[in-house]
């Protein structure tokens, strides 16, 4: 258990660290840009690849930045990265249902939290060992997707996207960071889109509850 | 001997010595067959003795010392393998390169042995190189156990021979390249300007030591010249042997001299009286008119020992006359500890009385010492003109400006000779004749100035009289006449001073003097721009400042001096050098590059031979050609300092300014000349009084130091007891530690402590010792306050003794109070009245202070430890800034009318402590609520002003500033610090500090005297203390409502506290049991989140809703669901499943893709189950088989559906 007060901040700040990883492994499991771009570095303890091209590495932290804000707001239910191909169909999406974070008010995020078990013990808020071994199962996970999921077309590209809570406000503030869209249920390309959904795990450490998959455009090609 | 050593060296000696060479027509010389090793290795043998056996029979003449020694050298020698080979074999000895077995040879030859070679060739005779060497200067074979590489270990005794008795000795000898570098042969030929001849005893005569520095060549060029003299004087020193003073340490250490070689160039420490003087005086003619050949020929028992300058006239004549020592047999002495030694050493009063045993020796020591004499006078002369340069630039309001560019003129005025211009007053006689300063006409008499006339004849300063003397035998010499000096020094002084320039002192002859704004105001201009007029008006003023000063001193002293002028300090020191004797020179501008580039390097300021041979070694011998040399070259070759300032000077450029003052980084004392102890508490006693200097240097020097060094100098092992030089501390191993004192000091007990605590630890034996230095470093100025009390640091005595530290040294009584011999517990048990009641003392009395028993430590449960008094000297308060004034005038006022604080208030205070206080009559004064407050201050104030500060606690206004108190201050604001932070522990209620100080007061618990804290802790409130109240009296009523309002004026949450720590207090008291280590973590924890959000607590994380169980186990975990599932095939894999089972399933895994949103477990149940029903036994029947595939599709759906619920679309779970 760790020793410093875990506020809502600090789980947060472990989940976006999390997805900046994961986001690097996508890409290049899904090789949307080239593999001698990645270089290999170390996170959880486990082998992961980074890429190394500026721009990129500043634009995925500029979004997992932009994420961490709505996270905070507590609006988020999912986030996804979304791959298209060439002519802006998504294929592949890999969601991270983040739904059941904790949730306090703003005022309260550095507040620590507390979860005392019905018998009166003190539940652990965010067990770093357990976490860290979590995620390195999802990241494993992730780097071995590619033998389950389809081959991408040629010129794929790749998005972040987050899907609010039923309640959640847009961020509809100047500056602005994301591009609202409607729902992509009932999408206009011919109704209920068919998809493959591919389960990778869930992860549950304390109150760091997520679950991982991968939806895959069934029939898209 | 006879041992089975001899055996083979016996054959192999006689096979060398047998061994003769004719030609090389020996059937080595012929051509070796292939493969044939062995047989051209024998002949390679053969060879080289052939070769040895020629050298040999060249060297007939020699004297054939090591007839019958077989050698062999091992490893590096100095000298060299070659040397010493040639050294042997001409000395008929014989010499095998190749060691075929360890008895071949009588000895080998090694300087240092690895520890197994050590081992190996323990029982061989394993002899140092010096053997050889000293055995050739003796002219003898000298014995060769005492060079023995290998011995018995130090602590073992050896027996040796001394004139056919056998005495037993302590074997001490030192080892190490160290050793064998500082008295090798090689080093010796380095220093041989003084060198000393091997074997020397102190009667020695030396009078090759009087070779200056610069004959150091020659001596190595007519390199056997040490071994002549040396066998010359070996044969004195066996002549005087038997005047009874030979010492048992000859034989033992034959070898010392070299190593005093280093020692002769420490600077002496005393002058000598003057009476000596004449005496050397009345015989100059015997050393003057000698020289060295002249007194190795006839002279010899003439000779006398060496007069040096430094010595005191009771010289070695004392020793060696003692009858004491003299009494004593050889072996005896050789046999007592340096103690012993030094005891006897001081039984003779005449010796007791000028070693450090003496009481007076360090006063005297100090005041009979020339060089102390000289450099303390200079501090002197600086710190005066330092004093008046301040007072000059603060008259003269603004000092003048230096621009860029601009012209300076700097003079450099120097007396001519002045020791000698100043004697030769004295004597005029002399004054057309070569005369020197110096102690005396001995012959390592130092000439400290002599007179232009001397300096025709190549005399110069520095030089050792028996060199001066042979330059010129008929050199008058003159005494010491130091008042005389320093009368012409201040005279000179005076003028200097009186030129209006600005005064650097460099000496007490010499002195800068910064004169450009003199000539300005004589040019009318500012310097920089150039106008033809200006300038040369500029230049002539100069000179004519010059001139007149030249003319004043001359007037005043007698004595003439030269000016040299520049545009810097190096332009004008090397000006000087032209202008002399009794000129002046002015170095303009235009010629400087020329003029300095003319000169030779070592004429520069700063260069002498040592910088000098750098430059010459990359071709530079003139100023000129430092020029054609790159600034890295440079660099490169001196390092970047000096070879920037070489660069610098060469064009003449100097950056220094006068007047800028060398700060000083040291200030220390030292003692290494008459050190002789017997015992610990004398050196101890003496360390007192050497501390004792450095305090008075310190406080000279206006400066306290953070760091003390200390050198301790002790007898090298090797070295002889009795130095050459009487009572000096001849040859030693000198160390050196370090201690950071952390706060700056200059106190002569914290010194002493931490001086004889570092002497301790260096674990030498008192007898051991032959000098020591303490030094001061990291100096801090201290600066003094308005009363002249000193606040330039921390004044780590209040600091440190905690209690005493609530006095609040606002005034100089205070301070005085504070150290006041007296017990402070005394102030305490018994005060009195008139020491309160008397408005200049402090009014809270000091407190006992004994950190040894932490039962009488108050807890101090206030932000901070300082409290200010509430009685304050008006004047003082006068000074204080306004704020702070403000703050005190509050309790000033009551002051005045302050009653005399009740003998029952101090004796509550100490009451309180013991458990008993409830008993005590004092409880009269028993304060409320105390556990937050103070109790030694409010007990001590009068009772209208302690109501006072209890209303300050309820005055809402107050808060604000019971904050600031807390805030940090500098050392010095917290003397004036105000009184009132006890307000602030009781209104913690509110407001960020108020966190900080309850924090504060957790720490304090932490403690690990957390008993003794709670112990001192007054009593609680009445009504809290069921225990204690049986004897409540009418007085505690008041504290009791002082208490309620109190605790009704806090917020909620602290009262609660409050009460809380109360209880705590008192379960402390009466149980013993120490609560507070079960409440800390809490109490931590609550600190933590204070800090991070001081409005919330915990935010309690609402309940999860529970995760969906699968059967009655309440499964969550998927092994365990694929245990449960794999059981349920098990089971029904004879009937297929039933219908609820499958439901139950679905419904279970339902939940988890919806409410446990894992989809994955969800997917790998199914996909266990499925993965069952087909790996499944094969003899079930296809019913079984059929209605099992049909529950797994059921299973399949069921999981598909949900996670289509959920918008996942499909997931395949096949």
């Amino acid at each position: 258990m760790s020793t410093e007060a875990t506020t809502l901040r600090v789980i947060i700040a472990a989940f976006t660290d999390f997805l900046t990883v994961a986001i690097h492994t996508i890409l290049y499991e899904r090789a949307i840009y080239p593999p001698t771009s990645f270089l290999s570095a170390r996170k959880y303890n486990l082998s992961v690849r980074q890429n190394r091209h500026p721009k990129v590495c500043e634009w995925i932290n500029d979004a997992v930045s932009a994420v961490e804000t709505e996270l905070l707001k507590g609006v988020v239910g999912r986030v996804a990265i979304v791959i298209y191909t060439k002519d802006n169909h998504p294929v592949e999406r890999f969601m991270l249902d983040v739904s059941r974070f904790p949730t306090v008010a703003l005022a309260d995020l550095d507040t620590p939290l507390e979860r005392t078990a019905a018998n009166g013990d003190r539940l652990p808020i965010l067990p770093r060992i357990d976490m860290e071994e979590q995620f390195r199962a999802t990241l494993s996970r992730l780097a071995s997707c590619s033998s389950t999921l389809k081959p991408l077309p040629e010129g794929c590209v790749f998005n972040i996207a987050v899907e609010l809570k039923q309640d959640g406000q847009p961020p509809l503030n100047h500056p602005q960071p994301w591009m609202p869209v409607q729902s992509a249920k009932g999408d206009a390309v011919g109704g209920q889109l068919q998809k493959k959904a591919v389960p990778v795990r869930s992860i549950a450490a304390g109150e760091l509850l997520l679950e991982c998959w991968i939806e895959e455009a069934d029939g898209a090609s | 001997m006879g041992s089975r050593l001899e055996e083979k060296s016996k054959l192999v000696r006689k096979r060398i010595e047998g061994h003769t060479f004719d030609d090389e027509k020996g059937d080595e010389y012929e051509g070796s067959k292939f493969g044939g090793f062995t047989e051209y290795f024998r002949r390679k043998k053969i060879k080289l003795q052939n070769l040895d056996a020629q050298l040999r029979a060249q060297s007939a003449d020699k004297p054939q010392i090591f007839k019958g020694v077989v050698c062999h050298i091992n490893g590096y020698t100095q000298p060299s393998l070659n040397d010493l080979h040639a050294l042997i074999v001409q000395h008929g000895g014989g010499f095998i390169q190749y060691l075929d077995g360890k008895t071949m040879v009588t000895h080998i030859i090694a300087s240092n042995l690895t520890p197994k070679k050590k081992e190996e060739f323990k029982r061989y005779r394993m002899v140092k190189p010096a053997w050889i060497v000293d055995s050739v200067n003796a002219g003898k074979l000298l014995p060769w156990d005492a060079y023995r590489v290998v011995d018995e270990g130090v602590g073992q005794k050896v027996l040796g021979f001394d004139n056919g008795q056998v005495v037993s000795q302590v074997n001490k000898r030192t080892q190490g390249y160290k050793e064998q570098t500082d008295a090798s042969w090689y080093t010796s030929q380095l220093k041989g300007e003084h060198s000393q001849m091997p074997g020397t005893s102190r009667k020695q005569p030396s009078f090759t030591q009087t070779l200056t520095p610069g004959e150091d060549i020659e001596d190595d060029e007519k390199y056997p010249a040490p071994e002549i003299t040396s066998s010359i004087e070996r044969a004195f020193d066996q002549d005087g042997m038997d005047d009874g003073q030979s010492s048992p340490q000859k034989l033992q250490q034959p070898r010392k001299l070299p190593a005093t070689n280093t020692l002769i160039e420490t600077p002496p420490p005393t002058s000598p009286p003057l009476a000596p003087i004449q005496d050397e005086r009345a015989y100059p003619g015997e050393a003057t008119g000698a020289d060295a050949t002249k007194l190795a020929d006839g002279n010899a028992s003439r000779l006398r020992p060496r007069e040096g300058s430094q010595e005191p006239d009771y010289s070695m004549a004392i020793v060696r006359d003692s009858e004491k020592l003299n009494a004593l047999s050889p072996s005896r002495l050789a046999s007592m500890t340096a103690e012993e030694h030094n005891a006897l050493l001081l039984s003779d009063p005449r010796i007791r009385k000028s070693t450090v045993v003496h009481p007076d020796f360090l006063e005297q020591y100090y005041r009979e010492s020339r060089l102390h004499h000289l450099s303390t006078w200079k501090a002197e002369l600086k710190s005066q003109l330092q004093a008046l340069a301040a007072e000059k630039s603060s008259s003269q309001k603004t000092k003048l400006k230096k621009l860029p560019g601009q012209r300076r003129y700097i003079m450099h005025v120097d007396f001519d000779s002045f020791f000698a211009a100043v004697s030769l007053k004295k004597y005029p006689q002399y004054k057309d004749k070569p005369a020197v300063v110096a102690h005396g006409g001995g012959s390592g008499s130092e000439i400290a100035s002599c007179n232009y006339p001397a300096r025709k004849f190549g005399v110069s300063n520095g030089m050792w009289m028996k060199r001066a003397q042979d330059l010129y035998p008929e050199l008058k010499i003159l005494p010491y006449d130091f008042p005389g000096y320093e009368e012409a020094s201040r005279k000179f002084y005076d003028a200097i001073v009186a030129t209006g320039g600005t005064v650097q002192s460099v000496s007490i002859d010499e002195a800068l003097v910064d004169i450009s704004a003199i000539c300005f105001a004589e040019s009318g201009t500012d310097g920089v721009k150039r106008y033809e007029g200006a300038v040369h008006r500029e230049q002539r003023k100069a000179d004519l400042v010059a001139q007149q000063l030249r003319d004043e001193v001359l007037e005043k002293t007698g004595c003439a001096v030269s000016v040299g002028i520049g545009g810097n300090i190096l332009q004008a020191k090397i000006a000087l050098r032209k202008a002399k004797p009794a000129g002046q020179y002015h170095l303009k501008p235009e010629e400087v590059l020329d003029f300095i580039g003319k000169l030779e390097v070592e004429k520069l300021p700063g260069v002498a031979w040592s910088i000098g041979g750098k430059l010459e070694e990359i071709g530079i011998k003139l100023v000129s050609d430092i020029r054609e040399v790159s600034k890295e070259k440079l660099i490169n070759a001196l390092g970047p300092k000096t070879g920037e300032k070489m660069w610098d000077y060469s064009r003449g450029i100097d950056r220094t300014d006068v007047g800028d003052q060398v700060i000083r980084k040291s200030v220390s004392a030292e003692v290494n000349w008459g050190v002789r102890f017997e015992n610990q508490e004398q050196v101890d006693e003496f360390m007192l009084g050497l501390c004792g200097e450095l305090h008075k240097r310190l406080v000279k020097e206006r400066v306290k130091g953070k760091q003390l060094t200390m050198k301790v100098m002790r007898r090298a092992a090797d070295a002889p007891r009795d130095p050459p030089k009487h009572l000096g501390h001849g040859k030693c191993d000198t160390y050196n530690k370090s201690l950071q004192l952390g706060v700056a000091t200059n106190d002569t007990a914290v010194i002493t402590k931490e001086a004889i605590g570092m002497m301790k630890t260096f674990n030498i034996s008192p007898g051991e010792l032959r000098g020591i230095g303490m030094q001061m470093q990291k100096l801090d100025p201290i600066k003094f306050g308005t009363e002249g009390t000193d606040v330039g640091s921390q004044l780590k005595l209040q600091f440190k003794v905690g209690q005493s530290s609530k006095t609040a040294p606002v005034n100089q009584n205070t301070v005085e109070a504070e150290r006041a011999p007296e017990d402070p517990i005394q102030d305490v048990v018994t005060p009195e009245k008139q020491r309160v009641a008397d408005a200049n003392k402090p009014s809270v009395p000091v407190r006992p202070v004994n950190h040894s028993t932490p039962t009488k430590k108050a807890l101090n449960m206030l932000g901070t430890q300082f409290v200010l008094p509430t009685q304050v000297d008006p004047s003082v308060l006068a000074e204080l800034p306004a704020d702070i004034r403000a703050k005190l005038a509050r309790h000033v006022r009551p002051a005045g009318q302050s009653a005399p604080v009740p003998a029952a208030v101090n004796n509550h205070e100490k009451t309180s402590w013991s458990p008993s206080r409830a008993q005590s009559p004092a409880r009269a004064f028993a304060l409320p609520n105390q556990s937050q407050l103070d109790p030694s201050i409010l007990e001590a104030l009068p009772e209208d002003v302690r109501a006072e500060i209890l209303g300050f606690y309820k005055s809402p206004g107050n808060r604000k500033r019971g904050e600031q108190a807390l805030l940090p201050q500098s050392p010095r604001k917290l003397r004036t610090l105000p009184p009132i932070k006890q307000p602030v522990k009781r209104k913690r209620g509110g407001g960020l500090f108020a966190g900080r100080a309850r924090s504060n007061l957790h720490s304090g618990d932490n403690s690990t005297l957390t008993q003794s804290n709670f112990v001192a802790r007054p009593l609680a409130p009445k009504h809290l203390q069921e225990d204690g109240a049986a004897t409540t009296t009418d007085t505690e009523a008041e504290p009791d409502e002082l208490d309620a309002e109190f605790l009704a004026a806090l917020p909620e949450d602290l009262r609660k506290e409050v009460l809380d720590q109360q209880r705590q207090a008192r379960l402390q008291r009466t149980g013993g049991i120490d609560l507070s280590l079960h409440q800390r973590p809490k109490a931590r924890k609550k600190k933590a989140c204070d800090e991070e959000a001081p409005l919330d607590r915990l935010l309690q994380i609402p309940p999860r809703p529970s995760r969906p169980t699968f059967t009655m186990r309440k499964l969550t975990e998927l092994p365990d669901l694929r245990v449960a599932v794999k059981a349920w095939y098990h089971e029904f894999s004879d009937e297929g499943p039933y219908e609820e089972d499958v439901a139950a399933l679905v419904k279970y895994l339902r939940d988890v893709v919806h409410d446990e949103r894992d989809m994955t477990k969800a997917v790998a149940v199914v996909k266990w189950l499925a993965w069952l029903v087909e790996e499944g036994d094969e003899d079930v029947s296809e019913k079984v088989r059929v209605a099992w595939a049909r529950g797994v599709e059921t299973v399949e759906q069921g999981v598909q559906s949900a996670v289509e619920e959920r918008g996942l679309g499909t997931v395949n779970v096949g």
